[in-house]
């Protein structure tokens, strides 16, 4: 599926050393069945100051919720993949991932801390996007051989801008993940929501459109409380087996930030 | 983390005004609780109260429904003692805006800490934080008779639960429950005739019927119990986990209910995680229970056993119960020869329901002796006192349960 062998940078990162084995088959007496979810987040140099700030803190108050949240932290797992700097970024809680790591950046809901995000560099949106596909399918296989079961995972995607290549030009070639993307999701592996925020322009907002027919936004300044909100209502509509409509209803109440009693 | 928590959010809208029987409240900025359907308002000035508000403009069906709702008091008149909440969250009064349109509904607030979703008591981690030193497994058997009793009593009175799951549920520190979504119970009202079905359902406790769009029925509660009280006496897994060994790649609890699939019946069918108990961690009686209701009794919905089986067996357990000498919090069946919680923590170096010995490193998983405190006497006191009560209570309402079976037999 991968086409770029190195989808990872590697960054001097003392916590890079010390790689945290403590998330890994932890729960041992719980057979909850699993809702891995992927927060795809861009952390390319248009996100810095303001937005990145606002994106930190949306995590650590999202990170709380999540805690709090007994049915959530029940059985939803969180990886974190960063897409700016030089590349594409896993996270595992708040711990960077080397690139040739085999580890897996889930971690239960309950035990993940968020990590701190920086803005710099490029925004290879394709590149995290194939990331994100790779570790869900890694993940589905680990939890059947584990003999767990897992609901269909969610894929955030969260951007201001385009894509583009590694010295930060755009670039046409995010198309080439279009069929795979689509195929996939019409497969139902898993829900793709992609998120534009910020002043994110049309072609950006096609590029969005195109990866996630059913479930894109462009959204008025960085509202990423309301976006995470967003993934824990689909998750919790996940947990009780509910139909497509209950989530295009929560995508519609998100994008148009429309409190209840506005109906 | 962060030293400044955000002000994001519906900016500008502080609340909003809505009457509750005619009177004016302000209901908070932000929702409690958010889903797809409907959002939970705490009112201002009233911490007793939550407001629900439908998303989409409730029709003039689910108007009506809370309409007779509110003239009935289902579970009423029972003996409880005044620190037991009611098992309902029985709507209290109609919402509706300034325009006099139907909005939701008001009833009283059972929120964390004081009640948690019975979700809460399946995992270890969620036990030691919000039940810290209170849970043990004879403590998961009284939940499980609250929830039997409960549903017995409901059918008794014609509702039908409909959507029976482990986030609608709550409990208290002393094991008592109380459902919280009664606006989706299905019932025929007593004084009108009129039916209103359940429209709602949880994809993991759905019986095989209600997947394929069958109504909401007491044998569909039936097999949800089941479902929640085998999870509760094997500390949280679920008799439908696993992944079927002849399984395409998409395998789901919903997917083994349909397929009649559970390791308690059929361990050999599946792949059962690591960490799994035995289900002979049941005793014989409630094992025999939870092995019809997971065999013959999912695509039949005639062989499930009713809840007051499960009330009756439950209740047998009871009177039971060994207490392990070694380490506390450690109770079990009476149909054990050893303590299955002491057994697992030396399989597995986790104690299931006592806080893990501070700073010991992964592998020492050797059992170091009273590395936990002993349970403080007064916690156990109140605990056996409430036990007597509602063994008492339990019996009464047997005799008249079964009463009523024979003069209607």
């Amino acid at each position: 599926m991968r086409d770029s062998t190195h989808p990872m940078t590697v960054r001097n990162d003392p916590r890079t050393a010390t790689l945290p084995q403590q998330y890994a088959d932890l729960e041992i007496e719980n057979n909850a069945q699993r809702l891995p979810l992927v927060l795809c987040l861009d952390t390319s140099h248009s996100m810095l100051g303001g937005p990145i700030a606002s994106l930190n803190e949306a995590l650590s108050e999202w990170t709380r919720e999540l805690h709090d949240d007994v049915s959530l932290s029940y059985s939803v797992e969180v990886a974190v993949l960063t897409f700016g700097d030089a590349g594409v970024s896993a996270w595992q809680g708040p711990n960077l991932l080397s690139p040739d790591t085999r580890v897996s950046p889930f971690v239960p809901a309950h035990r993940f801390e968020p990590p701190l995000l920086r803005a710099a560099g490029v925004t290879l949106m394709a590149e995290a996007l194939e990331l994100a596909m790779q570790i869900v399918a890694a993940r589905k296989t680990e939890l059947r051989q584990l003999g767990l079961q897992y609901y269909r995972p969610q894929i955030c995607l969260v951007t201001d801008g385009l894509p583009t290549d590694r010295t930060g030009h755009p670039t046409e070639a995010w198309r080439r993940v279009v069929p795979v993307i689509t195929a996939e999701q019409r497969d139902k592996r898993f829900r793709l929501y992609a998120i534009g925020v910020g002043g994110i322009t049309d072609r950006g907002e096609e590029v969005l459109r195109a990866f996630a027919p059913a479930f894109n936004a462009r959204l008025q300044g960085f509202p990423f409380r309301e976006l995470l909100q967003m993934m824990s209502a689909s998750a919790n509509a996940e947990q009780k087996g509910a139909g497509d409509e209950v989530f295009e209803k929560i995508f519609s109440q998100f994008k148009t930030q429309r409190p209840a009693w506005e109906s | 983390m962060t030293g400044t928590t955000g002000s994001t959010g519906t900016a500008g809208t502080a609340g909003h005004r809505i009457l509750l029987d005619g009177r004016s409240v302000l209901l908070s900025d932000r929702p409690l609780k958010s889903g797809g359907e409907a959002a939970v308002y705490t009112v201002v000035g009233d911490d007793g109260v939550v407001v629900k508000v439908y998303r989409d403009t409730p029709g003039p069906q689910q108007e009506r429904r809370l309409e007779r709702m509110l003239t009935m008091t289902p579970l009423g008149g029972r003996p409880t003692d005044r620190a037991q909440p009611s098992e309902l969250a029985w709507p209290t009064a109609q919402a509706r805006g300034a325009d006099g349109g139907f909005l939701g509904y008001a009833m009283q607030r059972f929120g964390e800490p004081d009640h948690v979703r019975l979700v809460g008591l399946f995992t270890r981690a969620q036990r030691m934080r919000l039940f810290p030193g209170r849970v043990d497994w004879r403590f998961l058997l009284g939940v499980g008779w609250n929830l039997a009793f409960m549903t017995a009593r409901m059918h008794h009175e014609g509702l039908v639960v409909g959507d029976f799951s482990s986030n609608n549920v709550v409990v208290d520190a002393n094991g008592f429950v109380t459902f919280l979504d009664c606006d989706s119970i299905a019932f025929t009202d007593p004084a009108t005739g009129e039916y209103f079905p359940c429209l709602m359902q949880t994809a993991d406790y759905c019986a095989p019927e209600r997947q394929k769009g069958g109504p909401a029925t007491e044998a569909g509660d039936d097999f949800a119990l089941a479902v929640l009280v085998y999870q509760l006496l094997s500390v949280g897994n679920h008799p439908f986990g696993g992944v079927p060994h002849d399984s395409d790649s998409q395998s789901t609890v919903k997917d083994n209910i349909a397929a009649s699939c559970s390791y308690v019946v059929q361990p050999e069918r599946v792949v059962v995680p690591r960490g799994v108990l035995d289900p002979g961690v049941l005793p014989p009686e409630l094992l025999l229970l939870a092995r019809a209701a997971f065999g013959p009794g999912v695509a039949d919905p005639a062989a499930r056993p009713s809840a007051e089986a499960w009330l009756r067996a439950l209740d047998l357990e009871r009177s039971r119960v060994r207490v392990c000498p070694a380490r506390p919090h450690h109770t079990y069946g009476s149909h054990l020869q050893a303590c299955p919680w002491c057994g697992r923590l030396e399989r597995t170096g986790q104690d299931d329901f006592n806080a893990a010995p501070a700073a010991a490193p992964v592998a020492a998983a050797a059992p170091a002796r009273a590395a936990v405190p002993a349970p403080a006497a007064a916690a156990a006191r109140p605990h056996r006192l409430r036990t007597a009560l509602l063994t008492l209570v339990g019996l009464v309402v047997l005799l008249v349960l079964l009463g009523q079976l024979l003069s209607h037999g």
